[in-house]
């Protein structure tokens, strides 16, 4: 099994199985463009603790079969099921949770992302948009009105 | 539906990958679009849908502000910013488009300007409504042109069918405001007429399927409009329209040239000159409905079949002026992607035509021959049988030549068969049923008014499956008058999958309070007669029922016998059609 590095922003050199690697659309694509490489990717806009912490994700499911063609078929319809492996893998704290998504869609790994996402959205569901930005530390920059104003218009979106 | 979601952009720019859309439904991405952001003249790019109403002085006016800094600072972030402001708007999207219910969007709507400008788009891509009220509420604020957001450009799919009575002219009127409308479900607002409709047709290019069925008051007019307007259409249901007519029909088909699924029940006007039209231009079509479209007449087949190769699905039920002509004169070639052929009711069809669909269309899975009561044992045994293990689900109801040779020869060769219909099929008798018992996917299984048939049917049913638990889900026995408690309390027992079983007229069952009660109720349009002798079990009433059996057999067996003497009057019964009961 072929072995292949990156480098990560933070200068850490770090190898992967290509096979591994090559979850990643990004790198896949790179590999096929540029055929055999010795030297280390350089993955510019990722440091080493998350660069590790998406391998581990990649190494997990490196045998998972392509992503269905229909995946994204109805979106209101998508259950936010999270599998359990995926649930754990995604208990980290929220600075790492944005890093990990940011990091799957600059990598393109569709489906790394899509449990990000829904790992966010999940934290999402239920609260008031009080307890929305509390939970993610967010600042209210609307004026009273502004909001009153929002809140009236989508008011058919209510219970 | 994918395509006006915005995906993610992947910042690479070697990547390819959109997803392309299946055909399978009524996609909206004939032109490709699928990026957010990229393609400027599409409903997805974020500036263009954030379109805030310009506030020069107002503090408002700092919205717009924010969201640019911070889509573009996302990477140079300040340690103290909260990490969830490092996403940059796509990334908010994708979340928020992960986000199922109205009322959560609703809530990101409410968190912050740039959430708002990141979720509005969800939450207005597809408005819906189980109140009227909330209907009003959404129209005041498409209406209203000091609103946040322009709403009404927002809006892609809109379906008011579940308030679709109190659809009005007037209420409907609003929506002309709408111009991004991809698909349109109108089914059941009888109050509408042509002149909202063609209105918002004038001004929805990219309609994309619209659903006008049971619309009685629309004519010519509000088609001529979707004629002129909408050349992505690809579904079109109007169903009912009986006022339709091949003037409108016609030029349709000319400039609606994507058409895939057209559904033209009841729109008795249309005339073999409207389908030839249609198979002429809309080479793109898929599944073709014409039920009771009487005029429609052998000629009309021809024009089909020549020129739509790729036909997926052909309903005719009811298009009673074919003959076998219509179908001995098809071209010799093949065509594979047949699936579903109804020809219900086609009255003057015999097994030669028969003989001739199966040949043409190899791989039919669904075949329906309901009431075409000429088809003898031959039809079967030469023809059908060929289908083999590509039938699923086939129709013989009322073939009243069938015997049970047919149904022997039947199970051998498609042994595929999940579904099957031989009600009033009179001749067959509890043989036929234990060769369908060797049926190993049979979930669905009609013997409505085949009164040959006695408990000895439904112990060979059960045999047939041996070991494994009973696949049957659904059993339709209505006027197999011959059945008796015990029999169908068997069934019952060992059927764990049943939920549906429907024994109207069977006196046994229906004349028994104690057993009615845990039937559902008929259907309103039922006269006195025919509900009392309504018996029909479902969901849940099947369980009850099997409790019941069960505990009043446990009881009886101390008290044996009290009951079981019913006086039997079924000469009414047969006057009453087992399409009075609901076949699934």
């Amino acid at each position: 099994m072929s072995e292949i590095k990156l480098l990560s922003s933070d200068q850490a050199t770090i190898t992967v199985q290509k096979e591994v690697a090559e979850r990643s659309i990004l790198i896949k694509n790179m590999l096929e463009d540029v055929g055999e490489v010795t030297e280390a990717i350089p993955i510019p806009n990722v440091n080493e603790s998350v660069l590790k912490k998406v391998i581990e994700w990649c190494e997990h499911h490196k045998g998972d079969p392509p992503a269905q063609a229909d995946d994204d078929s109805d979106s209101r319809k998508k259950s936010t099921d999270i599998d359990e492996w995926d649930q754990k893998f995604m208990q980290v704290d929220q600075e790492m949770l944005f890093e990990i998504i940011l990091a799957a869609n600059y990598l393109d790994i569709k489906p790394l992302l899509d449990v990000g996402c829904k790992t966010v959205a999940n934290m999402i569901k239920g609260k008031s948009p009080d307890e929305i930005r509390k939970t993610f530390n967010i600042q209210n920059d609307f004026t009273p009105e502004e909001e009153e104003q929002i809140r009236r218009e989508n008011e058919w979106a209510e219970e | 539906m994918a395509r006006s979601r915005p995906e993610p952009v992947i910042v690479s720019a070697s990547t390819s990958s959109s997803s392309s859309s299946s055909p399978e439904h009524f996609t909206c991405n004939d032109d490709g679009s699928n990026d957010f952001v990229m393609v400027p003249d599409d409903n997805v790019s974020l500036a263009a849908l954030t379109e805030f109403r310009n506030m020069t002085v107002s503090p408002t006016d700092k919205l717009t502000v924010t969201h640019k800094q911070l889509s573009h600072q996302n990477i140079q972030h300040v340690s103290s910013t909260p990490p969830v402001y490092r996403l940059p708007p796509e990334l908010l999207i994708a979340i928020f488009s992960k986000v199922s219910s109205v009322v959560d969007l609703r809530s990101c709507m409410l968190v912050s300007r740039q959430w708002a400008n990141c979720s509005v788009e969800l939450l207005w891509h597809r408005p819906s409504f189980d109140e009227f009220i909330k209907y009003q509420n959404m129209v005041k604020a498409v209406e209203d042109v000091n609103a946040t957001y322009k709403y009404a450009q927002l809006i892609k799919r809109l379906n008011l069918t579940t308030i679709a009575g109190k659809i009005s002219d007037g209420s409907m009127e609003p929506l002309v405001k709408c111009t991004k409308l991809e698909r349109l479900t109108l089914t059941n607002c009888l109050h509408l007429t042509d002149l909202p409709l063609q209105k918002i047709f004038d001004n929805n290019p990219r309609i994309q399927a619209l659903d006008l069925s049971q619309l009685h008051s629309i004519t010519d007019n509000a088609l001529l409009a979707v004629a002129k307007n909408c050349p992505r259409l690809q579904g079109l249901n109007i169903a009912g329209c009986k006022r339709v007519t091949d003037a409108s029909l016609i030029p349709l088909s000319e400039r609606c040239k994507s058409l895939r699924r057209l559904k033209l029940n009841e729109c008795n006007f249309i005339t073999n000159a409207a389908v030839a039209s249609l198979a002429a231009h809309c080479s793109q079509l898929l599944e073709i409905d014409l039920y009771k479209c009487h005029n429609i007449t052998d000629e009309a087949i021809g024009h089909l079949f020549t020129q739509l190769r790729q036909l997926r699905e052909l309903r005719l039920a009811y298009c009673d002026l074919l003959t076998d002509d219509a179908f001995l004169q098809l071209p010799t070639r093949t065509y594979d992607f047949l699936r579903i052929l109804d020809l219900t009711g086609c009255e003057l069809l015999t097994d030669e035509a028969v003989n001739k669909i199966v040949t043409a269309a190899p791989r039919l899975r669904n075949l329906v021959l309901a009431k075409c009561r000429n088809i003898t044992d031959k039809a079967v045994t030469h023809s059908v049988i060929k289908l083999g293990k590509n039938l699923h689900y086939l129709h013989l109801g009322h073939c009243q030549h069938l015997t049970d040779r047919a149904v022997q020869t039947l199970v051998r060769y498609c042994n595929r068969i999940r579904y099957i219909d031989l009600a009033c099929c009179t001749h067959l008798t509890d043989q036929s049923v234990s060769h369908l018992a060797g049926l190993p996917k049979l979930r669905r299984i009609g013997l409505v008014k085949c009164q040959n048939i006695t408990d000895y049917s439904i112990q060979t049913l059960l045999k047939g499956s041996k070991d494994m638990p009973c696949p049957l889900e659904r059993v339709h026995l209505s006027y197999c008058t011959n059945l008796t408690v015990d029999g169908i309390h068997e069934l019952i027992t060992n059927c764990q999958r049943l939920t549906h079983l429907s024994l109207t007229g069977v006196d046994v069952f229906y004349r028994r309070k104690d057993f009615t009660q845990f039937c559902r109720p008929p259907p309103d349009e039922f006269n006195e007669h025919q509900r009392e002798v309504f018996c029909v079990f479902s969901g849940s009433g099947v369980g009850k029922l099997r409790n019941y059996l069960n505990a009043q057999k446990a009881h009886s067996e101390g008290t044996p016998n009290l009951d079981q003497n019913y006086y039997v009057d079924d000469e009414d019964n047969q006057d009453m059609d087992e399409e009075l009961e609901e076949v699934d």
